[in-house]
């Protein structure tokens, strides 16, 4: 077809669904096309892939994600990822057989010696398979048989704000789109009434880690910036001027809207831009979030075994334990993409008073939230994540023989990540670490791996769904990652998994 | 000057008007929608130059991003009303009502435009554009050479849009203040309320409250119209 035709077709086709469906503006189809419309499309078509949604390159196992960014970096060597031999080993030097000269980061480049600290506190088998978890993390344990260990994660990144933006946007450097920015993009809404991509963030109540969460972890970078994460805020109106100015009350602002709707008609009947009919929708789907937001961050319909499920910090605004509960309340409502960030994880020197709180605060919320959406029926379609950006290191930093002063430091060559529902194997261990939880051993999944694997159980190819920015097309794994087919529940090594 | 509107013939002939069939019609940038804004409604501050300025902000909003280290404190007075290029703006994070801004991240060469419902969120309710309505209102009202509710809403409409309202717009615009009117009149706290948004002196007599309230009421949609925030 010659490019004037098809330039054609292209502005005849966003005109029509721009009069027809709720979806807006041109980017991938995906989000050009509402969901009704892909139905419509799936319906007529008699070929037997029908059944894949619009925006997938094949049938997605799962069609949302929760993930519950750990900011800070979780200890895997206190919590995950077991290892025997460290007890035998304590306070003696991390030998140089492990560490291979391999660079530290420069809070403990400069230490004398490098002494192995083992776990501190003990592991125990959880679930049908006998998963070893920490004893700190007994909730965690309690969903053994539902979760999928990924015990060979691996990041190039050292530092907090890098290894995260590596995480989330597949670059270390900021300015790339956001995983959900990513999905936002290529699979478009599920939902009317809600933005598709919402983040809510919390941290630690003694406040002693100091990183920041930057608004480009869910920034939508070069790509329309539609796309990128809505910060739900705790205290105020969850989103921003959601309320009304005093005084103007509902029922007026409905009839307000429709005289506002009128001048907007009369101008595109006269001008015929499309656009004019966007903003008339979007100053609808507008009023009508500002009902179904409260709706949705207002948890006074959950009974008290639900509340009480998630730990009573459910009950202050802005916990962890209340974003999981929203959490689970946008999963419901279709949101595509939801991030929780929490804060608190970075035990430099406060590791052994620090850690057990960190994992108090997080590992019974975390593991209510499977469990709800489990038993909602949720937990098939809904991709659980629980991680943090980086690991930490099996030595110790600063004195460990001083009680209660002494950490790890960031550690990015082997941690652990862990994964649920939305298709992926339960009650499965994936990859090993060596004998000190220091080097990938086996089954090395790099961050970029990760990112494919999270878009494959989507129903993306990570390879195809791509951007052009200044004069490349770009995706969210760069020029890297493989899918690990391993990891879903009909996976195979071969990668054959339908 | 050439036209921006979309001629059907126009459309079979150059679609994406690659060949600039029509002039170009776009959404302004956030800043300028806010310094329209504040003209339209007589507030703006013209004064060039000097340190940056600080307008509203829902309160907290930078403090739980600075992990409580910066607190925002709102500028007062014509401060409030400067153009918008004069605004405070952290490294990090763009003023809120600043969408599309560029995320200082990556070189931009051109502005993102999207159109989501947080935008309208915000032409609807920050507080800077509240007081805007209730200011063009007070304009409107207190024109002595405006006579009658005819004049006054064209007079709205034109000083919004750059153009009078044609008949069926008027219609429109009729009835949507008495929508308004009637609505402070049964809810007279109401009224009070907005003008209290607006930032208003509220006046002794309840009619004039009604009156100031209801063609606020009408000042929002108008500034909220397609054309208001269009570059055509």
């Amino acid at each position: 077809m010659n490019p004037i035709e098809q330039n054609h077709q292209h502005n005849t086709r966003r005109q029509f669904f721009g009069r027809t469906a709720t979806g807006i503006g041109a980017a991938a189809l995906g989000s050009i096309l509402s969901q009704e419309l892909m139905g419509a499309r799936s319906a007529d078509d008699s070929k037997p892939d029908s059944d894949i949604p619009l925006g997938c390159h094949f049938k997605p196992t799962a069609k949302r994600v929760i993930y519950l960014m750990m900011s800070g970096g979780p200890s895997h060597v206190d919590l995950y990822d077991y290892k025997p031999g460290l007890e035998a080993m304590r306070g003696k030097e991390l030998p140089d057989s492990v560490r291979q000269g391999q660079r530290l980061t420069t809070m403990t480049s400069g230490q004398k010696k490098f002494s192995v600290l083992p776990p501190l506190k003990p592991f125990k088998k959880y679930g049908k398979n006998g998963m070893m978890l920490s004893t700190m993390i007994p909730h965690t344990g309690s969903i053994a048989d539902d979760i999928c260990m990924v015990k060979s994660m691996n990041t190039e990144a050292i530092n907090h704000a890098p290894a995260a933006t590596f995480f989330l946007t597949g670059s270390q450097i900021p300015g790339r789109p956001s995983m959900g920015a990513w999905l936002s993009y290529g699979l478009g809404s599920l939902n009317d009434n809600l933005p598709s991509f919402v983040v809510m963030n919390s941290r630690d109540q003694e406040n002693t880690c100091g990183q920041l969460l930057y608004d480009y972890y869910w920034g939508s970078g070069f790509i329309p910036s539609k796309h990128q994460g809505v910060r739900f805020r705790s205290s105020g109106d969850p989103v921003l001027y959601l309320s009304n100015a005093k005084g103007v009350s509902r029922p007026l602002q409905r009839k307000m809207l429709d005289h506002l709707g009128a001048l907007n008609q009369e101008k595109l009947a006269d001008y015929g831009d499309p656009e004019i009919e966007t903003r008339i929708a979007q100053y609808e789907m507008a009023y009508r979030m500002q009902t179904s937001v409260p709706e949705l961050t207002d948890i006074s319909d959950e009974p008290a075994h639900v509340l009480e499920a998630y730990g009573s910090d459910v009950h202050r605004n802005g916990s962890f334990a209340r974003n999981c509960l929203l959490a689970r309340r946008l999963a419901e409502q279709d949101v595509r993409f939801i991030q929780l960030m929490h804060i608190g994880w970075d035990q430099h020197n406060n590791l052994p008073t620090q850690l057990e709180v960190q994992a108090r605060d997080t590992d019974q919320p975390a593991a209510a939230l499977v469990k709800d959406l489990k038993q909602r029926g949720l937990l098939d379609d809904t991709l659980v994540i629980f991680g943090g950006e980086f690991g930490r290191t099996v030595f110790g930093q600063g004195n460990i023989d001083n009680k209660k002063k002494h950490g790890r430091d960031h550690h990015g060559r082997v941690f652990s990540l862990w994964m649920a529902g939305g298709g992926i194997k339960p009650g499965f261990e994936y990859g090993k670490s060596c004998d000190f939880g220091w080097n990938v051993a086996e089954d090395g999944v790099h961050v970029h791996d990760w990112q494919a694997t999270v878009m494959h159980a989507m129903g993306i190819d990570h390879e195809k769904l791509t951007y052009r920015y200044q004069g490349r097309r770009f995706r969210l794994t760069d020029v890297h990652g493989h899918v690990k087919h391993e990891l879903f529940k009909n996976g195979s090594s071969d990668g054959s998994h339908s | 000057m050439q036209s921006s509107r979309f001629r059907p013939d126009l459309k079979e002939v150059d679609p994406e008007n690659r060949l600039l069939a029509r002039s170009a019609r776009f959404r302004m940038p956030a800043p300028f929608i806010r310094d329209s804004a504040l003209r339209v409604s007589g507030l703006l501050n013209m004064k060039v130059g000097g340190r940056p300025v600080y307008p509203y902000q829902p309160e907290g909003l930078w403090w739980e991003f600075s992990l409580e280290r910066f607190k925002y404190k709102p500028s007062t007075g014509d401060e409030l009303h400067r153009r918008s290029l004069y605004t405070f703006w952290r490294r990090t994070v763009a003023p809120p009502n600043m969408f599309d801004s560029a995320n200082r991240q990556t070189c931009s060469v051109k502005p993102s435009r999207t159109n989501t419902p947080l935008h309208a969120l915000i032409l609807m309710n920050d507080p800077t554009y509240v007081e805007a309505f209730a200011n063009l209102a007070k304009l409107v009202l207190e024109d002595s050479s405006l006579k009658g509710d005819d004049q006054r809403l064209a007079m709205a409409f034109a000083s919004a849009v750059g153009r009078r309202p044609k008949d069926r717009e008027q219609a429109a615009l009729r009835e949507a203040l008495a929508t308004s009117r009637t609505h402070f009149n049964e809810y007279q706290s109401e009224a009070a309320e907005l003008i209290a948004s607006g930032k208003l002196e509220v006046p002794e007599s309840t009619a004039e409250q009604v009156e100031l309230a209801a063609f606020t009421s009408v000042a929002q949609i108008v500034m909220n119209t397609d054309e208001f925030m269009t570059r055509e």
